[in-house]
């Protein structure tokens, strides 16, 4: 057998239909999951580092319990262990307002916050500690440092391992199909169960896969130029 | 930056495009050489194909191919041949296959028209309808009380399909395997779930509960079960088929079906006499 290669069945019938369907679904379930992921992760990666110990436990509990279950777990968690928590009525609301979804953006946010907060705990650690003393020398309080000075300047810092993480979050978006979301790869695995040309429909979620991260990519690359705080990174090419 | 995009995707196509790694020689030369026919089966697919109490991988389609197909297998190779089984899924069977990684998919996979396209079918051995499992009570009592009511069902089969065609009113909601679309019906993220007819049963026989759930509606499908091989495949489809073919004529398929499906086997479901009319035909009986 050599295989047949037929690429129109990505546009015939309704393939293109669905794949445009599925890339609006990766992206609204990963720009969501990655505004979640972003607040936990500025709140928790800054709590780590503030001279308050019930903060620091509160914050390295959520991060060592999130990232270390898989994302797959957190996906069946959210969609099958936290509706039966709530009353009967709002399970039955919930079910029937797209329920899959929104546990799967939590699941992807929760558990990618985790990993966010790392990134930035990072990127305030690198920040020399004077700086902390002198907003505070100049009177600032704890949370008025971190929000005016500290947590700024760590966004500046951080945004290469930033990127890696965010793009780690719109791969992994994929994962929601397990609970039926019907993001890209579910709708690339409808159009081979339609036409059984696998290569094809795997090819066009692959490439388009690429095509967003590599974009995402570039737009970060000029922020990371526009924003670097010069002596503090270094700046390449 | 573009450039670098436009590099990327065309290395991507190239690489799609290039045939996939030693494509096609004789499935029966390797296993003559290898010793092992590997097949790609179903985990939570009672009694077809499913893990049991024991922790055994068993069931009515593995049994075909260990006590029939593998005879024949070894009768044409000449030497003893070892079944390894791989789990396959709906999404998953036809890329096993495809890639090599198996010879044969032995589980629940429907004989349908596009597969012939691309994948060759042995003789059926299973002949179901697809219907619907629901909760005690529940008002859906056939295929067309579902509109507006959530349904599950597994990705990739048939009977996804068919509901989306056919009764697009009803909100279809896919999963990739059968434990969990049957969670979602447990839990009830949805209202009913559908599936090949004895499968159905098959499950129900194994909940927590099987009183609670009810399998209701007339087959809405035509579901028979073949044995899928690459395409053009001849040889080793010669002796699957003569495989299944001895079975029926020795009557050995009908002693293995009583074991999973007789009064005493692990879900009672009598063979009906138009099934096995169908099922005889296709040896010319």
């Amino acid at each position: 057998m050599s295989y047949q290669f037929n690429w129109s069945v990505l546009w015939s019938g309704q393939s293109g239909n669905w794949l445009l369907q599925g890339v609006l679904t990766t992206l609204a379930i990963s720009v969501l999951a990655w505004l979640l992921a972003v607040a936990l992760g500025i709140l928790s990666g800054a709590m780590r580092t503030v001279p308050w110990k019930p903060l620091r436990a509160l914050a390295t509990f959520y991060v060592e319990f999130f990232r270390n279950v898989p994302l797959l777990v957190w996906m069946f968690f959210w969609y099958f262990g936290v509706p039966p928590l709530l009353p009967r009525g709002a399970q039955d609301w919930l079910f029937s307002h797209r329920a899959e979804f929104w546990a799967g953006m939590f699941a992807l946010g929760v558990y990618h916050g985790a990993r966010m907060s790392e990134v930035i705990r990072a990127g305030i650690l690198s920040i020399p500690r004077t700086q902390f003393e002198a907003a505070v020398a100049m009177g600032l309080t704890t949370f008025q440092a971190y929000r005016l000075v500290i947590v700024p300047i760590a966004l500046r810092l951080i945004v290469p391992p930033a990127t890696s993480e965010s793009l780690n979050l719109l791969k992994n978006s994929s994962v929601a199909l397990t609970i039926s979301v019907a993001e890209l790869t579910f709708q690339t695995r409808q159009i081979e169960t339609y036409t059984a040309k696998a290569i094809e429909a795997f090819t066009a979620g692959t490439v388009l896969y690429l095509v967003f991260c590599v974009g995402i990519a570039s737009i970060m690359a000029r922020v990371e130029r526009r924003f670097a705080i010069p002596g503090l990174i270094a700046r390449g090419g | 930056m573009k450039r670098m995009l436009a590099v990327i995707v065309a290395l991507a196509l190239a690489l799609s495009l290039a045939p996939p790694a030693g494509a096609q020689q004789d499935t029966l030369a390797k296993i003559k050489e290898t010793g092992v026919l590997t097949i790609g089966t179903r985990t939570g697919s009672p009694p077809f194909a499913y893990v049991n109490k024991n922790n055994e991988w068993v069931g009515f389609s593995i049994d075909l191919v260990e006590q029939l197909v593998r005879p024949s297998v070894e009768k044409a190779v000449g030497r003893a041949v070892k079944v390894e089984k791989k789990e396959s899924t709906p999404p998953t069977r036809i890329p096993l296959l495809s890639s090599n990684a198996v010879d044969l998919i032995a589980g629940t996979m429907t004989d349908t028209p596009q597969r012939r396209e691309v994948v060759d079918f042995s003789l059926t051995f299973f002949y179901t309808g697809a219907q619907l499992m629901v909760k005690k009570g529940s008002p859906i009592k056939g295929v067309n009380d579902l509109a507006g009511k959530r349904v599950a069902a597994q990705q990739g089969s048939t009977n996804a399909k068919i509901l989306r065609e056919k009764y697009p009113q009803a909100q279809l909601r896919e999963f990739p395997d059968q434990p969990a679309a049957f969670q979602a019906l447990l839990q009830g993220q949805v209202d009913a779930y559908t599936n090949d007819g004895i499968q159905l049963y098959g499950l129900k026989a194994k909940a927590p509960k099987p009183d609670e759930w009810d399998v209701v509606g007339d087959f809405y499908s035509e579901e028979p079960y073949g044995m899928a091989m690459r395409k053009g495949d001849a040889k080793l489809k010669a002796a699957v088929d003569a495989g299944l073919k001895t079975g029926f004529e020795s009557g050995k398929y009908f002693e293995i079906y009583e074991k999973w499906f007789g009064p005493q086997g692990e879900l009672p479901y009598p063979v009906s006499a138009q099934v096995k009319t169908y099922l005889l035909k296709q040896i010319g009986k």
